[in-house]
């Protein structure tokens, strides 16, 4: 019953989309070509496929960058890729099944012409599912020869699963841009570096892009969506007199260029960049450390994304060659009791602020919505893709890539919930209070985290890694916090959740682009700051070179007279 | 005496560059340039040697792309760049921080540089050439001592100095953004690209266009300045098919222009275009080639690209970087090194490689320049006398038995230095045979050597369009140091009657310079070859960010004893799916 009405609808928006949109000379060749390739395969192939993809992903960009009031680049263009996908086999076993961590590459990501050409799309698609068929056949021959050989998976669950097809269509607006306005723009924000003669190089960056997917499948999917992407980024490194490497990033995400803030809000990110990197300079260096901090909203939502996030894509809990941190714990208490965790990429803001991480359609075609993975501390379910595991046979709209890789099951936006909210005066009271009760010198504040990694492989050491570049010692005797550099943080995952106590009240948003088997793809973290009672430091690796062994040659706030 | 020859002659030519052209107008890169490097001499880590030569090489180029296939667009792209090159050298001409396996690398801080500026903007520029100029000396530092630290342990063989003295040269040209209308080039390329629609057994088909405009700057601390225009067009398609047995056959076209307003009008491309087509439906229907041993001819621009790729390639000679001891580093080197004074060619031959002439017949030369990327004047050298070997390319990196650059740096290389490249190479032969009864010879050779056919090549895979996997199956199947050659595309079985039948999928075996002295007969013709070429195997297309415009001006020659044999390779299945119809 419920299945009923959701199909409906779809079927409702579907066709409330199709009456606006174009006529789509691209998705009509796409299915059409499909529709031949696929019958003709099934007919005289073998083995035959059993299902098939077409995805296209059009890309348009425009970009400038500068540095110190001068351009140091001007790009664009438009370009399409196609991801082609075959299955043969069964769904019960294809040649996407997973052997001992090693997952099959079919698709290339081949450029395909941007233009509603049908010789030139029709020619490529055809080419692309030769290429792709012959590579599924072989492994599918491969696997079923080493699934006789070795010892059965523990998780014997299907390699596809059955989905609700999907008819979409709306393509995002126009990209636009002015691109002598910006380089005017990038020009005046990257010359406000001149005014701080410590840093090294500096950088401000404008990219927008529109990103339109076209999806055909054998399903009967046939979906046309897509989004634009706004970007801003601002850095700046200098090095220090021990050689350490010092730099601070900044960046504004919004859908489109008008979205991004006006000069003074970025002006004045160009100063923090630059102020922090000045600061980082005099800073003395982090001594290892073990006590109890603070991370702020953002560093705390790169933090969950990195140490929990990675660690509830479905397709992990199947790999044997994972390391399964919750495979098992579906139904048990993971977090602490006040904590939830959401992906959902339906959101697209959160107040004012626009999220990176929403999407429409997945790349398997399979509609976003929101999953509350974790509920009051408790485990539910993991991020699906179409590659079903034990337990979980459906997709849950999870299932993204960057075009040429396969797909897998990726998050989109992060959200962390909380019912055990403080202001944030008062989580800094509370940690004063464990940093006395603990009898340690000073707790730390972490306030930005660029990124990090983890180890999910069972042959590697499970733990995290997270680079936070500004971070604080808090002293309990209420001198003033004093930066610190060359710090990053280590830990392992189950013990770092269970030492979270309290977080605030307020969400912060950390917008970025998350690197994993299938490519970069667009994520959010959205997390209030949260107290742990215990976290460690350990001091960074550093370089060993000197800084410039000459002055620099001309002081670049005088530019003006020096010519 | 050739080297002090030459260098007197770099002298009077920068004096008469000079008088030449009107005081230019202050350039305020070439001024932070040689501001930096002035600064830069100074350069010292604790009391370690200071720099003794220190040179910036800067492409500045804007360039203008367009690719389709079957009629759509598949790339357009619109680019400025500058991409500089810092060179520090410490020590001395002697011996210094280069041709040492770990020279090049950088060992020390990068910066973070990112991009070179786009602006003309004095303080900036020398702001980056700054941090490059200390990241550089840091590598060059460290690569000296660890190259002393290596040769400690090894018996000195023949000592060759590290780097050649050079006349200073100051010659300044004007550097021109690009003019090209891109509108029109991407509809005409578009519209060329819609010829193979009516080829439908041509399975894959692209066109490219590409024109760049702009140049480089030279500056380095012996007092030379050099700002010379760089300008090329471009435009060049491919073509595939699969033979019924599975066999991919290829072919390519280019056609190349200093200036792209001189670029061959439509008709002339579209017919360059539907040829390429219909030699790859032909290849596909050809049969299979045989085993062959005998006389090849190789006619038009087979003959010029034979002399590209096994003569003038082998003219660069490599030297052997200094290395630590048990460890190995890949150096080809010339099949021609050591022969100075032997004959190479048949004695009827001789070879000028000529930078400086700027037309032949009419047409302008692809290959001419004034200066090279170490700002070295270039002249006409004479490479081949009555087919006796006289020299080699050279740039300032000495190599055994020859010391001092004649101007031939046309290419990034290894190790601290550049790469040699031939301009525009003249092959002339004083007994030439009408080309038309070459083929008659090569009948008449077959008659009295009781062959049932002799071997035309129209058409040699160079620069190779092969995809990389094929150019790497290739690499890897040559036996022994020699270079493999590239493969014959156009290849015809010539029977006694003057019959031709096109034949696909045969290799040479054994073809390389030493072949060249078995040239029987030289055509009365003279073909204009021109490529980009590249330090990339084969000169790759697309394998390497650099290539140099070249052209080879060569007859057609009748060649003894070459062996060709079937290429042995697994053959992919015919796709199951039928192609999809074409639409007119």
């Amino acid at each position: 019953m419920i299945r009923l009405v959701s199909l409906r609808l779809t079927f409702l928006v579907a066709v409330a989309a199709i009456a606006s949109a174009q006529p789509s000379v691209l998705l009509d060749a796409m299915s059409q070509e499909l529709n031949r390739n696929f019958s003709a395969l099934k007919e005289k192939a073998d083995p035959p496929p059993y299902f098939m993809s077409y995805e296209v992903t059009e890309q348009e960009v425009r970009s400038v960058s500068g540095t110190l009031g001068a351009l140091t680049a001007s790009e664009g263009g438009k370009e399409r890729f196609l991801d082609v996908s075959v299955r043969v086999g069964s769904p019960k076993l294809d040649n996407y099944h997973r052997v001992r961590g090693e997952r099959g590459q079919f698709t290339s990501g081949a450029p395909l012409t941007y233009e509603d050409n049908v010789n030139s799309i029709k020619r490529r698609l055809w080419l692309e599912t030769d290429r792709a068929y012959r590579t599924a056949a072989e492994r599918l021959i491969r696997i079923k020869t080493n699934t006789q050989v070795k010892v059965a998976d523990e998780d014997n669950s299907d390699d596809f699963s059955t989905e609700e097809p999907a008819v979409f269509q709306q393509a995002p607006p126009k990209l636009k841009f002015d691109e002598a306005a910006w380089s005017e723009r990038i020009r005046q924000l990257s010359a406000r570096f001149q005014h701080y003669p410590g840093v090294l190089t500096s950088r401000v960056a404008v990219l927008c892009q529109t990103d339109t997917r076209y999806l055909v499948d054998t399903g009967g999917t046939r979906v046309e969506h897509g989004r634009g992407f706004a970007r801003v980024v601002v850095t700046a490194s200098a090095k220090a007199a021990d050689g350490t490497d010092l730099s601070a990033f900044e960046s504004f995400e919004a859908v489109d260029a008008a979205g991004l803030p006006e000069d003074k809000a970025m002006l004045a990110a160009v100063d923090r960049v630059a102020k922090d990197v000045s600061a980082l300079l005099r800073a003395p260096e982090a001594e290892p450390f073990v006590g109890p901090a603070i991370f702020s909203g953002r560093a705390a939502g790169v933090f969950f994304h990195e140490i929990f996030g990675h660690r509830v894509e479905g397709h992990r809990q199947k790999d044997e060659s994972e390391g399964q941190t919750f495979t098992k714990s579906v139904g048990a208490k993971v977090l602490p009791d006040f904590l939830s965790v959401v992906f959902d990429p339906t959101r697209r803001k959160i107040g004012a602020v626009d999220l990176n991480g929403w999407y429409d359609y997945d790349d398997e075609g399979v509609k976003a919505r929101p999953v509350t993975v974790v509920d009051k501390g408790v485990l539910k379910t993991f991020l699906m893709s179409r590659s079903p595991i034990r337990g979980f046979d459906r997709s849950n709209g999870h299932g993204r890539r960057q075009p040429g890789l396969e797909v897998v099951s990726r998050q989109s936006n992060l959200l962390v919930e909380s019912t055990n909210t403080v202001t944030e005066a008062k989580l800094r009271q509370m940690l004063i209070g464990e940093i006395k009760k603990q009898n340690k010198p000073y707790g730390l504040y972490f306030r930005d985290i660029t990124g990090g990694f983890t180890t999910t492989q069972r042959t590697g050491l499970q733990a995290f890694k997270v680079i936070p570049v500004i971070v604080y010692r808090v002293y309990p005797d209420g001198r003033p916090d004093e930066l610190v550099r060359g710090a990053d943080i280590v830990g392992t995952p189950l013990a770092s959740f269970a030492k979270i106590l309290a977080t605030s009240d307020k969400a912060e948003v950390f917008n970025g682009y998350c690197g994993a088997e299938s490519g970069s793809v667009p994520v959010s973290a959205v997390s209030p700051a949260i107290l742990v009672s215990e976290i460690e430091i350990e001091k960074k690796a550093k370089s060993q070179d000197r800084p410039p062994l000459l002055p620099e040659p001309t002081s670049m706030e005088s530019k003006g007279d020096s010519k | 005496m050739r080297r002090l020859l030459l260098g007197a002659a770099a002298l009077g030519a920068a004096m008469a560059w000079s008088a030449q052209e009107p005081a230019p107008a202050p350039d305020p890169m070439l001024q932070a340039m040689h501001d930096e490097i002035e600064r830069s001499r100074k350069l010292t880590l604790s009391n370690l040697e200071a720099p003794y030569f220190i040179e910036y090489l800067i492409d500045d180029e804007e360039n203008f792309s367009v690719t389709a296939s079957l009629g759509g667009l598949v790339g357009r792209r619109h680019e400025r760049f500058r991409s500089p090159e810092v060179h520090v050298r410490v020590g001395d001409y002697k011996f210094d921080n280069t041709n040492y396996t770990g020279s090049g690398f950088s060992f020390g801080t990068r910066y973070n540089l990112e991009r070179f500026p786009l602006e003309d903007d004095y303080p900036l520029l020398r702001r980056y050439l700054w941090l490059q100029t200390d990241s550089a000396y840091k590598s060059a530092v460290e690569a000296i001592s660890r190259k002393r630290a290596a040769l400690r342990n090894l018996t000195a063989g023949e000592q060759i100095d590290d780097f050649a003295h050079a006349q200073p040269v100051h010659y300044i040209r004007a550097l021109p953004r690009l003019a090209i209308d891109e509108e029109a080039w991407t509809n005409r390329v578009r519209a060329l690209s819609a010829v193979f629609a009516q080829y439908p057994e041509v399975e894959n088909s692209t066109v490219v266009m590409e024109s760049s405009d702009g140049g480089f700057y030279v500056v380095n601390s012996e007092g030379t300045e050099v700002r010379a225009r760089e300008s090329s067009t471009y435009l060049r398609a491919q073509a595939t098919a699969q033979a019924p047995d599975g066999m991919i056959v290829r072919d390519a076209v280019a056609f190349h222009s200093l200036d792209a307003t001189h670029m061959p009008v439509d008709a002339e491309l579209n017919r360059g275009l539907a040829a390429l087509a219909e030699n790859v439906v032909a290849l596909a229907h050809a049969p299979k080639g045989e085993d062959y041993s005998g006389p090849v001819l190789f006619a038009g621009i087979a003959g010029a690209q034979i002399f590209a790729e096994v003569l003038g390639r082998n003219l660069a000679l490599t030297r052997r970087p200094a290395m630590e001891q048990g460890r190995g580093a890949v150096v080809s080197a010339s099949e021609l090194e050591g022969r100075t004074g032997a004959r190479v060619l048949p004695d009827s031959f001789d070879v000028v490689d000529d930078p400086t002439q700027k037309e032949w017949r009419g047409r302008p030369l692809y290959g001419s320049y004034d200066v090279d990327r170490e700002g070295v004047a270039a002249a006409p050298l004479h490479l081949i006398e009555k087919g006796v070997l006289k020299g080699f390319l050279l740039t300032r990196q000495p190599v055994r038995g020859f010391e001092g650059s004649n101007g031939r740096a046309r290419m990034p290389g290894n190790y601290g230095a550049a790469t040699a490249g031939f301009s525009n190479l003249f092959i002339g032969s004083s007994e030439t045979t009408p080309a038309a009864e070459l083929k008659h010879k090569l009948m008449e050779l077959c008659r009295t050597r009781d062959k049932p056919y002799g071997i035309m090549v129209r058409k040699m895979d160079f620069p190779s369009s092969a995809p990389l996997d094929e150019a790497r199956r290739l690499l890897a199947g040559s036996p022994g140091s020699t270079h493999p050659v590239s493969i014959p595309i156009l290849v015809y079985k010539v029977y006694p009657d003057g019959r031709e039948e096109l034949v696909r999928g045969l290799r040479f075996r054994g073809l390389n310079a030493r072949s060249l002295k078995d040239i029987l007969a030289a055509g009365d013709d003279s073909t204009v070859f021109e490529f980009m070429n590249s330090p990339a195997p084969f000169a790759l297309i697309g394998a390497s960010s650099f290539a140099a415009e070249t052209s080879v001006v060569a007859p057609s020659i009748l060649v003894d004893d070459l062996e060709l044999h079937p290429a042995e390779e697994e053959l992919p299945k015919l796709p199951v799916a039928p192609a999809p119809e074409l639409v007119r």
